[in-house]
């Protein structure tokens, strides 16, 4: 019944598009299950095999510039698991069928898309705009669905060389998509959206006493040439102020992540030049969360156990790593003022969320290495099953100058009940403000 | 309308009643969803004025808890907040020669004198002299008695600012009322010495800073409805420091005067608040509408006490001083004449008493509110209604008084005679904010602007010595993260930076023979605020300087401090408030405003009989209005050291 029900939400979207031209289904096939005919293999590298200093040399070319140097540097031990199957949702792969996304005149203009995955095709390295095909492939994942929240969500501030845990912040995130809805009512989109936006991020800090209640609000608008909006409530000023867009390339509550990292990259496309720099079989965080080493430390009421941490300050996920398909995406900022010089994106082909990411500062020179790890809907709560969602299931921002990291232990719920659209609007950061 | 002596104890019964049914509600196991939460902290606050020393010891409990109830019929996320405090300062232990059971002393009034047959013909010549509190010449409606109001315990007003120069003055009681009630207005201005020390702990039972019931209403169109019930803070506006919508809640200055937190000086009302969400509509991204009953009695803003050390514009000390004079009689320098330190009899002059308006639960006479806000294209507005009560006090004079030149006692009005009561006058606010970003600026602005229609100000002009005038008032804020690469190399620095005006659109002045007369506020004013902010060590570490100028007054405070969080629980600021530029101002004082003529004249006076200001002045009582709350501050630089543990 669940699957004929999807299935006729497929259809009806499929109808909704009228008598455009649909994407190759092998295309789409391929693009979503790369693995169909196999998982990619490294020689010497199986599920088992430890990554350390003495030996990640012969696999350098399946390992990114960053996490390569840190293992040399006997930072962490990387532990490789099984290559997997992350299948997004049927509806999603179902939208991207009947698809026939095509670019605008300038970046950050996309014309005819309704939903799933824009550009389903294989990049080309010749193609001067494949980089920002990619960029919307991400921007219109699915990472997340239609929504979902992050409930509760650890944050915390390390000093890399001693492990002192300086802060524990803990928070609630919220994820709403206006548009391009592929599984939940309504589907496409809202209908009350005068300003069209596309997606909205709510964020609320339980703890410590110094930020509770403190609440962020993003809006991103449909027009990708049209800035975000962006809210905090300061629990202090028992107030909503307006953020400058400079506040969200800026530490955000003091840790190593600004608000343009969330999810990998939390900007517009027209923010960045975008750049597709080729395709490598790479090692990112992807597991079943149930197979990890959990900590139950934060005593869950639900006993939900959360991903631990390892490694030198205790700033790299405990999990074990695949060898997959990723896309290497650069982005540099438009803006010359821009903190970051550039970032370097490993693109997980399957699911296009964001992994690995490399942060370069405005020297150029290495600044922080974000990854976020993925698990698998179908070994995570069971209310995330048949989500079809790669679920973000930890994170860790390190800061290689400073020495300094952040990490963040993830709930995630795939729960439309979590995120009712009262929840995104302004005066709701009023209403829950103490 | 009634006066305070008079003022209801009812409510905090019912508010002592809504404290036991939280309690009882949080103890409960079958109707609750989820766990209470409680947080909370201990602070201690060290403030060290130069020329005085310890200024505060101010130590602090604040407790808050909130517990979650399942959906109840109807209504979704139901919840009961609390916030409790309660706070000890020593300073009027440790320091209790400035302010406390033995401040004051015995002090002696400028008398600049007269020569023979200035003050009347035949007069004798009155040299200049320092005259003790009850030595000044007697006029035929008498003296007053040295037993009960003693040359002692006394500051002569506004000396820790400006020297007397000629204008007036008189003694200012300075001890807790308990301890000396000359001065005491009761229920508005009667503090004892626990009041002080134990500030919380009245009875008005302010230690229940908050406490609320809050219900969601969903709708099946959508939207809900959001209730609160109970005491708490209502915070209308988008600017910080200025109070242009911000004005639910009346405000405690006797903390720290203008400088601390609004969230911890905002005095919690009972008030009930009812708000539509209606969020995305086919016009707006967001739209609400909020209704507002504050059914608490009126309280106005704490202006703090003479005696006592935040007394904003000094104001505590010149009512206090004034309902001295007129429940006992005072000494007022340099007055008969404009030379000669004066004895007045009780009821006189001075201030009878404060009326306080409202009622608890009334509907007539409460305060309502409305606002309309929500987002349209990207742009944060509200428009924002209010009828309320002036929370700051107007003195409006032609009481009943006795004259000074005759032994009768009239108790009749006189014109312009400085007799007054204290009254708080009913109040219409229209206003409207927005919020904006320019992105080629990379700045965001925030706007408010409220227009008031039955404020009442000071006015020499005018008989009763006030007068009504509608004012405008709005602020501009700016707001601009800007990588300032030798401050931080990695974290943006914030500035932040607002201008306020205030136009008061019925002012009066005129020049009089003698100086300016008429309404000592100015006419136009504008301040402004700079904030610059830096954070260190992932924003554990904050510096930061806050500076404010009024250029009617022509001061400048300047607030270096630093913040820094040295773990989760515990947290230190310490930093400087220090005040430049120009500090007491001038204005007609209304020693010759003749309000018993023909007897008070002078001879500028066209006519002798008719009364009225020539404008004689000095830096007291009306200065005040023209130096503002960072002028007259102006002596009060401090050190202030917090540090705060929290659990």
């Amino acid at each position: 019944m669940k699957l004929l029900t999807k299935n006729m939400l497929a259809a009806a979207l499929l109808a909704s598009m009228g008598t455009a031209m649909a994407a190759d289904p092998a295309v789409v096939e391929k693009s979503f299950f790369p693995y169909k005919d196999g998982a990619p293999v490294v020689e010497g590298l199986t599920p088992g095999v430890v990554l350390t200093a003495e030996n990640v040399d012969q696999f350098q070319d399946a390992v990114d510039p960053a996490l390569l140097q840190q293992i040399k540097d006997g930072w962490v031990d990387i532990t490789i698991g099984e290559t997997t199957d992350f299948a997004l949702h049927p509806n999603y792969i179902s939208a991207t069928e009947a698809g026939n996304a095509t670019l605008g005149a300038t970046a950050g203009e996309i014309q005819n898309f309704v939903a799933g995955r824009p550009f389903p095709q294989e990049p080309d390295i010749n193609d001067p705009r494949a980089g920002e095909k990619l960029a919307w492939n991400y921007q219109y994942g699915y990472n997340w669905g239609d929504n979902a929240a992050i409930y509760p969500f650890y944050w915390r501030y390390r000093k890399l060389e001693t492990g002192k845990i300086e802060r524990q912040i803990k928070f609630n995130f919220h994820f709403l998509n206006w548009k391009h809805r592929v599984n939940q009512e309504p589907v496409p989109e809202f209908a009350n959206n005068p300003s069209g936006l596309f997606r909205s991020i709510y964020v609320q800090v339980l703890e410590p006493f110094d930020v509770k209640n403190t609440q962020l609000l993003i809006h991103r608008y449909e027009d990708d040439l049209k800035r975000d909006d962006a809210w905090l409530y300061l629990g202090f000023q028992r107030r909503v102020r307006r953020l400058a867009s400079g506040q969200v390339t800026d530490a955000f509550l003091g840790s190593d992540l600004m608000i343009e990292d969330f999810e990998g990259y939390n900007g517009r496309i027209s923010d960045m030049n975008w750049t597709y720099k080729g395709t490598r079989n790479v090692i990112l965080p992807f597991y079943n969360h149930n197979d990890q080493a959990l900590t139950s430390e934060y005593k869950d009421p639900d006993g939900y156990e959360f991903i631990d941490f390892h490694g030198k300050g205790g700033c790299y996920p405990n999990v074990t790593w695949q060898v997959r398909k990723a896309y290497v995406l650069e982005s540099s900022s438009v803006d010359p003022n821009h903190p970051i010089s550039k970032r370097v994106h490993y693109v997980d082909a399957q699911t296009f969320t964001l992994p690995r990411t490399i942060i370069y500062d405005r020297k150029g020179d290495p600044w922080k290495s974000w990854t976020i790890c993925q698990a698998n809907p179908e070994h995570h709560l069971a209310k995330n099953k048949g989500s079809g969602v790669s679920i973000d299931d930890c994170f860790s921002m390190i800061d290689v100058q400073a020495k300094h990291c952040t990490t963040g232990q993830f709930k995630g719920q795939v729960d439309p009940k979590l995120n009712p659209t009262s929840l995104f609007t302004v005066q709701n950061l009023r209403a829950k403000g103490r | 309308m009634s006066i305070i002596k008079n003022h209801s104890r009812t409510a905090p019964r019912f508010l002592l009643a809504l404290v036991a049914v939280a309690l009882a509600a949080s103890s409960s196991t079958t109707v609750m969803a989820g766990d209470t939460d409680v947080a909370g902290f201990v602070e201690n606050a060290t403030f060290f004025r130069d020329d005085i020393g310890l200024s505060k010891m101010r130590n602090t409990v604040q407790l808050e808890v909130e517990k979650m109830f399942d959906d109840t019929g109807s209504f979704s996320a139901v919840f009961i907040s609390g916030t409790f405090r309660g706070t000890y300062d020593a300073v009027y232990d440790l320091n209790d020669k400035d302010y406390g059971k033995k401040a004051g002393s015995s002090i002696l009034l400028e008398q600049v004198g007269l020569p023979p047959g200035a003050l009347f013909p035949g007069a004798p010549g009155f040299p200049p002299a320092m005259v003790p509190h009850g030595g000044g010449i007697v006029l035929p409606g008498g003296d007053f008695d040295n037993n009960l109001n003693p040359n002692d315990g006394l500051l002569v007003l506004g000396s820790l600012l400006h020297p007397t120069d000629g204008g007036v003055a008189f003694g200012v009681p300075q001890r807790p009322c308990n301890v000396d009630s000359r001065g005491c207005i009761d229920g508005y201005m009667d503090a004892s010495l626990n009041d002080l020390r134990f500030p919380e702990f009245n009875d008005r039972l302010d230690f229940i800073r908050e406490l609320y019931l809050d219900a969601t209403l969903p709708m099946k169109n959508g939207g809900e409805w959001g209730f609160r019930f109970g005491r708490q803070q209502v915070v209308w506006g988008r600017t910080d420091l200025f109070r242009v919508l911000d004005v639910i809640n009346p405000v405690d200055f006797s903390r720290n005067n203008i400088y601390d937190e609004l969230e911890d000086i905002r005095i919690p009302m009972g008030i009930f608040t009812a708000e539509w969400r209606g969020g995305q509509t086919k016009t707006f991204d967001d739209l609400n509408v909020q209704f507002l009953w504050k059914w608490e009695k009126f309280r106005p803003n704490n202006l703090g006490q003479g005696g006592t050390p935040n007394v904003i514009l000094d104001a505590g000390s010149f009512f206090r001083g004034m309902n001295n004079c007129w429940e006992n009689g005072c000494t007022v320098a340099n007055f008969a004449g404009g030379g000669v330190a004066t004895d007045f009899p009780p009821t006189v002059i001075g201030i009878r008493q404060a009326n306080l308006p409202g009622k608890w639960f009334s509907v007539s006479d409460g305060e309502y509110g409305m606002k309309v806000e929500g987002v349209f294209k990207g742009v944060g507005f509200s428009l924002n209604a209010l009828r309320f009560y002036q929370q700051l006090p107007v003195l409006r004079g032609g009481i009943p008084s006795d004259n000074l030149f005759t032994p009768e006692v009239e108790a009749i009005p006189h014109d312009y005679l400085i007799a007054f009561d204290i009254d708080f006058p009913r109040v219409t606010l229209y206003g409207g904010s927005i919020d904006f970003y320019v992105d080629p600026i990379k700045s965001v602005f925030r706007v408010e602007v409220a227009y008031t229609q039955g404020e009442e100000f000071a006015n020499t002009l005018r008989p009763r010595l006030f007068s009504e005038s509608d004012v405008v008032r709005w602020v501009i804020g700016w707001d601009r993260p800007t990588f300032i690469p030798f401050l931080n190399k990695t974290r943006a620095v914030l500035l932040s930076a607002q201008v306020f005006g205030q136009h008061l659109l019925d002012h009066e002045i005129a020049q009089g023979p003698l100086g300016p007369i008429g309404m000592p506020d100015w006419k136009n004013n504008y301040l402004a605020t700079l904030l610059i902010k830096v954070w260190y060590m992932n924003d554990r570490l904050s510096p930061q300087l806050l500076s404010a100028y009024d250029n009617g007054a022509d001061t400048l405070v300047v607030a270096p401090s630093v913040d820094w969080l040295i773990t989760d629980n515990w947290r230190l600021t310490a930093g400087f408030n220090l005040k430049f530029g120009k500090g007491a101002q001038k204005f007609s004082d209304c020693r010759t405003c003749n309000p018993f003529p023909p007897y008070t004249s002078t001879p500028v006076h066209p006519d002798p009989f008719v009364p009225g200001d020539v404008g004689l002045g000095g830096f007291e009582p009306l200065g005040r209005f023209r130096s503002g709350p960072i002028g007259m501050g102006r002596q009060e630089n401090e050190l202030q050291v917090t540090i705060r543990y929290r659990f």
